[in-house]
């Protein structure tokens, strides 16, 4: 069977390995929501050039965006890193909950 | 069943998780929390057809990522009675990376009586880590400062 569509980790790689881009997006990360405008400002490249990266970012499936009026909001969509996310990332916090939920079952049935 | 048995491919990259923890609680009274389920639906997971018997096989329905239906399947492969508890846990599928990868692992509990309770230690063995590692260490810190807030957002869903 042949994919088509690009591996859902290979765009992710691809969308996060310039590093302008990944400055792009760890600012929408950090911040709630926020604008061409807010992200161009500080940021020594155009408003053009943002607006790449963001739809790079936005085909990857790493931000997503809203409009209100004649602005443009992004928000960071981190579910989108979760192809990067290994087994072992996810356990490692997965059995950290599961012990505190064993510790307060004891602590209830044992006291 | 031996450790090397899980690693016929020695040059690929594995690792263990282990958590080891002192519980002001008797083996016995810990061991029946780790044994029933339906007290291990309290703490882990609803278990699908559990029983603290060798060779028993059950599930657990977690969430499923890409061609994975989210089913990890276990199947118990030792039971020492208040010391030591090992089951098979596996899931993923072939086709995905990350989250819902193949996974082929072992969980082993082991119970010490201690003064102050039961010495719990948890191994969770058998992590295959990515053949293109390096790819992803290479990247900046603040991008490992995204993965840990990624972590914290994957706990609150799961």
């Amino acid at each position: 069977m042949i994919e088509t569509a690009p591996h859902p980790v290979t765009a992710v790689m691809r969308a996060l390995a310039d590093p302008t881009r990944r400055a792009v997006f760890e600012r929408i990360f950090d911040s709630k929501e926020v604008s061409v405008a807010e992200l161009t400002r500080g940021s020594g490249v155009t408003q053009g050039a943002i607006s790449q990266h963001l739809k790079s970012l936005k085909q990857a499936g790493l931000v997503a965006e809203r409009a209100e009026g004649r602005n443009v909001y992004y928000r960071a969509a981190p579910e989108g890193l979760e192809p990067l996310v290994t087994w072992m990332d996810h356990y490692g916090v997965f059995w950290r909950e599961r012990f505190q939920n064993l510790r307060d079952l004891l602590k209830e049935i044992d006291p | 069943m031996s450790a090397a048995a899980l690693q016929p491919d020695t040059q690929e990259n594995i690792r263990d998780i282990v958590i080891d923890e002192v519980f002001p609680h008797t083996p016995e009274t810990v061991w029946k929390v780790l044994t029933s389920a339906q007290l291990i639906a309290r703490w882990l997971m609803r278990p699908t057809g559990f029983e603290a018997v060798e060779g028993k096989t059950f599930t657990f329905q977690t969430t499923p990522g890409g061609h994975w239906d989210g089913v990890i399947h276990c199947r118990v492969l030792e039971v020492v009675a208040f010391r030591r508890l090992v089951y098979a846990w596996k899931g993923g599928d072939a086709r995905n990376t990350g989250y819902g990868a193949p996974l082929d692992t072992v969980v082993t509990w082991s119970l010490t009586p201690v003064e102050a309770g039961t010495r719990i230690q948890l191994v969770h063995a058998g992590f295959v880590l990515p053949r293109n590692e390096t790819a992803y260490t290479g990247m900046s810190g603040g991008w490992k400062k995204v993965v840990r807030q990624l972590d914290e957002i994957s706990g609150e869903n799961s």
